[in-house]
This record gives C-alpha cells, structure tokens and sequence, in this order.
C-alpha cells in the first residue's frame, strides 16, 4: 500500500490533513479535561473529526484505522444522539488520546513508509465495552430506553448518511430565496447552477429544489413553472446575496428572505413536503408567515415519521449539524464536503524544501537585482535614467516586500509545541496520581520552524521530569502545606534578541546537598574546593552531565539518567543554553536560552566605515548626537560622556574592532546609548540607516567567536551585516 | 571568463554525473606563481568575486562573509592563506566553493584554470626530506604530473582549519622548486 502511494501527492495529503485534524482533537479534548463532560460542540467535532478520518482512511485502504477511527465515532454518535448520563470522562478523554495515539502511530509508520500494520483489534474491542458501559447507564434513565434502543440500529448504517456541514458561526445569516425565471427562458436548470455555483463562494451551507439541476435536464420545466429554491447560510447581507443573485435577462424576479436557523435545518423537509403535497407549488407572492407555518407543519410531519419526538424540539443542536436522511440527494453531501477544505484554505500546506529553494531564488533574485541596479553601465555620465530610477525604486520596494515575506513564512508560532507537552503533563500525571494544573503562557510566540524542531524533544523531557520528580505526590504535598494541586507554567517569550522558554513547577525543587552528594560519589567534584564554594548554579549544572540522577527509581518517564545531557546537547546543538534554577521546597525552574538563531528580531541598521551593522531595537534607549565638550578623555585612554548629567562609557565601533575609513569625531557620528541589565553604554556609529526586520543567520562556524558580534543578516541589497550584540559589547 | 562557464559547465556535469566520473579529476587554479589542484567532488560551483563583509578580530587570511543566495558563507583569501604577498582584486577574481563536511567555504583564487585529469601514477607523494621553512606543504598532499607542469595538490581540510603541523607531516615535507 504504502509503496504504491509513497510517490503520490494524495498520500501526503492524507497525512498532512489527518495529522492536523489529530492535533486539533487532541488540543480540544485536553482543554476539556478537567470539566464533567464534553459539551456539545466538541462531542460534534470529534465525531466529524473521527467521521472525515475513517472516510479518508478508507479510501486509502488503511484498514486498521479505519475500524478504530469508525468505533470512535459510534462511541460519540451515541453520545451525540442520546446524551448519556454518568459518561466517565476521563475514561473516555483516555480513549479518545489512546485512538488519536494509535492512529498518529500508524500515520508515522505510513509517513516513514513502513506498512501500517498495528492491530486495532484491542482497541476495537475496549471501545466497544466502553460503549456498551455508558449504554448500560443510558438505559437507566428515563425516556431513553427508546432511543438507545434505535440508535445502535442507526449507526451500523453506512457513513453516507451524515451530512456533516461545516458549523454555523453566530454571524451566519439563513435565507429562503425563490427564484424565477422568465418563462421563455432555455434550460433554466443551467442557469438554476450558475446561481448555485455564484453562491457556494459566500454559503457556508446551501440546499436548493430542484435537487439534480445539473443530471436531469426535465428539471428545467419545473423551474420555469414553480421557480428555483434556494436554501442559504452564509455571513453575507441579503444585499450582497442580491448582488450575486441579481435580476437579469433571465431571472425575472428574486424574493429573498431572512429565516432562523431551525427552519433553515428544516428545509429539505419542507421543500419535500410542498413538492409531494402541495400541489400548486408556492406562489411567490405568499407571506413570508405563511410558508413559516408550513414549515412548522412539515417538521412536526418529519418528526412524526422519524420516531424521535425529542430531537427537533433540543435547542441545543447546533445549526449545520444536523442528519439528513439518506434519501437526500448525493450533491448536497459534497457540497458540504467542500465547505470545510474552503474554510482552511487560510492554510496550505508546502514542502519545506519547497520553502527553501523559494528563499534562495529571492536571494538570488535581490543580487542580481543588485547588480542590475548598480551596473557600470548606468554609471555613464549624461544619462538621464530619471524613468529608469523610478522603475528601479519601484523593483528595490516590491523585491524587499518579496524577502520579507519569505522571511515570515518560516515563523511558527509554539502553540504545538506546547500542546504537546500539555499531553504530556496530562499523560503522566494520570498515571502518577498526581493532580497538576498546567498553564501555558505566551504560546503565540513565533519561532523559526527550524528551531521548533529541534526544541521539542528537549522541552518534553524537561517537563516530564518536572511531572516525575518535580512536582511532589500529593501526600507530600499536604504535609509540607502546599495544595495538592500542583502547578507546571510552560512560558515562552522573546527577550534581548533571544526565546526563552521555560518549565517552572511548584514542587520540591532540587536538593543541593543530595546532588553535591551524588556528585561526590561520581567523582566530578574538586575535592580542594570547599563546597559551600559552589554556587547553586554550578551545582544544579551536575544534573546535565551524563548518567547522573538523584533519583534513586527509575521509573517509566525518568530517571535513568540519560535525559537532561541529552536535553543540553540538543539545546546546545542550536546554540542555547540551558538555566536552572530552584529553591529547596519551592519549586524548580529550567529555562531554555535560545539565541536569535534564525528568530526574526527588531533591528535598527547602522554604518561605521564601509561596514554594516545591526543592533537589536530594544537594547538601544537612545540616538543622540553629541559635542566634543561632552567627552571626558581619561589619561589610560579609557573615554567617558556627560548627557545630561549622567557619565557613560563610550565605546568607538570603529576603533574597536580596527575598521578602516570610519568617522573620528564624535560630532559627525551618532551616539546610540545601549542599555541591559542596569548596564548602559554609549557606542559610536557613523550613521543610522533605517529600521528593519531582520532574520538573524548565526556567523558560519568556520569563524571564530567574536566579542561583541551574535549573528548575521542578510540587508534588503543581499549585503550582509553583523549583528552586535549589545551585552557582549558591553562586557 | 569564457574559460570560467566552461569550467562551471564541466564541474556541473561533473556532479551530476557519478562518482566514478569524478575521481581522478581535479580543478586547477593560480595562486602566486604556483598552480594548486583541488579534488573535484569537494568544488560546490565558482562564483564571481562579490561583495564582502569584512569580519573584525579574525585572521587575516579570512577576509568574511558572502551571501551565495541567501546562504551565508566564510571566504578565504588563498594567497594570504598560503602567506604570500596579498593580491588586488579584479574581474578575473574568482571564489571557489567548496563543501568540506557539509561546510561551504568560498576560496578567493587569482586566477581559474582548468579542471585535469591526473592518473594515480602521475600523483607523486611529498617528498620526505627537504627544507623545513615552507609553508604549504601542510596542506599540499601530493604533487600532481600534468604534462610538463606541476599542480599541488590541495586537502581542503587541511587548508581550511588552522592546524599546527603534526609530526607525520613534517618528516613528509617536501621542497616544491626541486620538482
């Protein structure tokens, strides 16, 4: 199977979209966790999600997940259907992580192109004892019997019977709108489907009678007699509805009209209805109440015939959500399926490498430009290259905008990411019996794609071991008079040109002494050190060195001791660094440094000499442009400025880092009073060039570290620039 | 520069090709008087000299940074490298791309030359007595026969990363102008 499709865009598909859907069920059902049950929409969502799964798996012959994906959605089809009382929810939040687990794992095994070849039997059948269990229980109370009976009938029903439409926002309007068409006009069927079709781009749901106006071509006439019905949901205004719907040569007239959502639910009904019984089909011209009240007497007919008396009368139902019959026709079915492709088309999924090739081509792009722009041959003296400078001014802005947006397009924000530790923390806790309050903060942060790949790994451990060993049982906890409820904050934010993201949790913190003492053991301490000579910093680094773990039980999450070298290497590996801090008792907080590594950052473009730089926006406080009376010369050659009655040190970028040909008096340059951490310089620059984004490259390992510089960047020219580093210079 | 694409051409082909195509294959460039040979398979393209952002507090062999389309790359003067006298840039300038474990480096030469083939036979160890005063020898493998001219052959590895000279490779030094 996986062979035969591996080459093949519909695979890729395949995984691109169910992964989504996976993580967007897993995101939804660890919100829900802690509440009693799930509410409505989300019992709604997980069954599209499971229904659009098997459909899809079934196509791909995965059969595996198609079962399991297919008992999943019976379990929530019961659920949605006969609203069960005493659901055990976490037993069944367990099932739906466990489905989502086993179809993820297949998915990578697919991805991987190894046959997919997991046993759902298991699983199937714990699903199907689950079932039966809250089925047990729905039995037990009241007016239920009946529909529980029905249901199991219902749902070995095949698929195609749901019609699963996209949901209804609050802003969705519903309209009935009649159509007709002047009687001479020719196949008015054809023109039925141009209105259909102009209105799929607004409808976020539409039925319309006739039903087949594209396969029956006798349609036509019943148009021309008793005009087209339209049933429409969508956001627009019933003037933009006209617009797209407008009269024309051969639409004499169009009746729109605004109905609630329950009638709109009702609308097949009702036109099947007024098309079985009433024969003379609805005059236009009949008050809008009147056919309401048709419609009401459709519904109770409907509600009649389908022995669920309870069912139209919930509010609750969520407008789109509702089940046709099987008997509706096939169009409408795909229509709807459509609908939720065109809803995500504000996403797309693109190969990386794509992405890649993409980004050189600009930069390749920008230097010929370059060197289009600069060429010697304009250089000619005489020309007049007014309209040339235009074109060219009007080239430099649209190829910039061009890098910029590439530059975007790698930035992700972290919310994955930290919903997967969210599993995590949710994962582990349950089975360690501990009860842990998980807060996410700041999970907007944008990251370079790169860097999210590689800090996944690193942060799960982290956070696992924060479950594990961090947070205390709840016992110890009681004792030692903190809640039981343990807390675990992931965070993350861009700071200095830098993301930090850290694990704080409230529990037992690090214990210096146990791990001075395992250290002792280990043999990695100087023993001509005294150790109140070792700073809390230093020691809690022990913990990152290979095979060291104070923890005496290695348990199923940690304690093996390979774990946070681990974390460090990869942490290193992009060029972080991993902090730890922690008190005895409080908690522990391990904070990941990453630097400007390919993160985008705020940057203001200077010149000294022939050479570029780029300072981070927020280390600078100030521009000012100062007199030589100002400075104060210090015999050793050390140079200091009064501004406004405060002294800085100053500090010439020229002359320190030898530059050629840059500006010796301060009165001709530009001082840019930096400022971190308390510390505040003045460095002196030739001139400021502009504000721009910039995306920070590091500076090729073939060349050695040098103080003061973080990284390159490529300018809007395809020069490169170096990236100062604002603490290092001050250093 | 009509010698250059020609060249690029060849070394394009040359990497779509085999492996085996490559082997024995070397690119030819001047520098200073002498003529130095690089193993094909590590050559990446030439490229025109472009600008350079000079890095401060490096050595002086290496004279920065260029943006080979969006790539970020270190460059290195090769005569400086070599320390001979520094030379001016101009049109003929080229910059060698090389890949050495996945690590792009631009190698300003004087002047390309050619890509030759050089037989295994023709590839003569270094010498292992002679003067102790040379300089490149630490980076010359081999001395490649090519007709009536010699070409040193180049470790790019060694070329690259600053390494004092081990004692294998000093009893292998060798005395160039004897060849």
């Amino acid at each position: 199977m996986a062979e035969e499709f591996s080459t093949d865009g519909m695979l890729d598909m395949y995984l691109f979209e169910n992964g989504q859907l996976l993580e967007q069920l897993q995101d939804m059902v660890l919100e829900q966790k802690d509440a009693d049950s799930f509410d409505e929409d989300s019992i709604n969502e997980i069954f599209r999600t499971m229904h659009t799964i098997k459909g899809s798996s079934g196509i791909m012959m995965f059969d595996e997940i198609t079962a399991v994906a297919h008992k999943l959605e019976d379990v929530f089809y019961f659920l949605r259907e006969s609203h069960p009382e005493n659901v055990p929810h976490l037993e069944l939040v367990d099932h739906v992580l466990e489905v989502a687990d086993f179809i993820s794992n297949e998915m990578e095994k697919i991805r991987n192109g190894d046959p997919a070849d997991g046993q759902a039997g298991e699983l199937v059948a714990t699903l199907d004892e689950f079932l039966e269990k809250i089925k047990g229980g729905g039995e037990g109370g009241k007016n239920k019997k009946k529909k529980s009976a029905e249901v199991p009938a219902n749902k070995h029903e095949e698929p195609k019977q749901f019609y699963i439409a996209p949901m209804a926002t609050s802003a969705s309007h519903f309209y009935k709108i009649y159509v007709s068409f002047f009687q001479e006009t020719e196949m008015a069927n054809v023109h039925a489907y141009k209105i259909v079709y102009a209105l799929k781009e607004v409808a976020e749901d539409i039925l319309y009678s006739p039903e087949d106006i594209i396969s029956d071509p006798d349609c036509a006439e019943t148009i021309i007699k008793d005009g087209f019905k339209i049933l429409l949901q969508a956001q627009t205004s019933e003037e933009e509805i006209r617009k797209i719907v407008g009269v024309g040569y051969d639409i004499e007239k169009v009746d729109i009209y605004e109905c609630k959502a329950e009638e709109f639910l009702q609308g097949f009904d009702f036109n099947d209805h007024d098309m079985a019984h009433a024969a003379p089909m609805i005059d236009l011209e009949s008050s809008v109440e009147e056919i309401d009240s048709r419609t009401q007497a459709s519904e109770a007919d409907g509600a009649k015939e389908e022995k669920k008396p309870e069912k139209p009368a919930k509010p609750a139902i969520a407008p789109g959500d509702f089940v046709i019959k099987s008997k509706e026709p096939g169009k409408q079915k795909k229509l709807a399926k459509d609908k939720p492709k065109a809803e995500k088309a504000s996403f797309i999924s693109v190969n990386v490498s794509k992405m890649d090739q993409l980004m050189e081509l600009i930069g390749e792009l920008v230097i010929s430009e370059s060197v289009v722009l600069q060429n010697s041959d304009l250089k000619v003296p005489g020309l007049n290259l007014d309209n040339f400078n235009k074109a060219a001014a009007q080239l430099a802005k649209i190829s910039t905008d061009l890098q910029n947006v590439i530059m975007s397009m790698r930035m992700v924000p972290l919310t994955n990411t930290f919903q997967k530790m969210n599993r995590i923390v949710f994962d582990v806790s349950r089975k360690l019996g501990k009860d842990i309050e998980f807060v996410m903060v700041g999970d907007q942060t944008e990251v370079d794609k790169n860097i999210i790949e590689h800090i996944s790994d690193p942060l799960m451990h982290i956070v696992r071991n924060s479950v594990d060993h961090g947070i205390e049982s709840k016992e110890e906890r009681r004792d030692s008079g903190k809640t039981e409820k343990g807390k675990i904050t992931l965070s993350a934010k861009t700071e200095a040109g830098k993301v930090w993201i850290s694990v704080e949790d409230d529990g037992g913190g690090l214990d210096r002494d146990k791990i001075m003492a395992k250290a002792r053991k280990q043999g990695i301490l100087d023993e001509t050190r005294p150790d109140s000579s070792y700073t809390d910093k230093e020691v809690f680094q022990f913990i990152t060195l290979p095979g060291f773990s104070t923890n005496e039980v290695v348990t199923e999450y940690s304690g093996r001791g390979v774990g946070m070298d681990v974390v460090v290497q990869n942490i290193q590996a992009i060029g972080g660094s991993l902090e730890i801090e922690s008190k005895k008792g409080f908690g522990t907080i391990m904070s990941l440094k990453i630097p400007l590594t390919l993160a985008i950052i705020d940057g203001i473009v200077m010149e000294t000499g022939h050479s570029s730089f780029v300072m981070e926006t927020g280390a600078i406080k100030e521009f000012v442009r100062v007199k030589e009376d100002m400075m104060i010369h210090e015999p050793n050659g050390d140079e200091y400025i009064m501004i406004r009655g405060e002294c800085f040190p100053v500090l010439r970028l020229g002359r320190w880092y030898g530059l050629t040909e840059y500006k010796e008096s301060v009165e001709e340059g530009v001082m840019l009073i930096l400022e971190v951490e308390d510390k505040k310089v003045c460095l002196l620059v030739d001139k400021l060039i502009g504000e721009q984004e910039i995306v920070v490259k590091p500076i090729p390992s073939y060349i050695k570290k040098v103080k003061g510089l973080s990284g390159c960047t490529q300018l809007g020219d395809g020069s490169i620039a170096l990236i100062l580093d604002a603490p290092g210079l001050i250093e | 520069m009509e010698n250059m694409s020609e060249l690029k051409r060849q070394v394009d082909e040359d990497n779509a090709g085999e492996r085996d195509t490559q082997k024995g294959k070397y690119m030819t460039f001047k520098s200073g008087n002498e003529y130095f040979g690089l193993e094909i398979q590590y050559v990446n393209e030439i490229i025109q000299l472009q600008a350079i952002t000079a890095i401060p507090e490096t050595e002086d062999y290496i004279k920065g940074l260029i943006n080979l389309r969006g790539k970020v790359i270190p460059v290195v003067d090769v005569r400086l490298r070599f320390k001979q006298e520094p030379f001016e840039y101009n049109d003929r300038t080229c910059i060698i791309v090389i890949n050495i474990k996945s690590m792009m480096v631009g190698l300003i030469v004087e002047k390309i030359a050619e890509v030759v083939e050089i037989k295994e036979d023709n590839i003569l160890p270094p010498p292992s007595v002679g003067r102790t005063d040379k300089v490149q020898n630490k980076y010359v493998y081999g001395i490649g026969k090519v007709g009536d001219t010699v070409k040193l052959l180049l470790d790019p590895d060694k070329l690259l990363n600053d390494q004092d000279l081990t004692v294998v490779e000093q009893a292998n030094e060798m005395n160039v102008e004897e060849e």
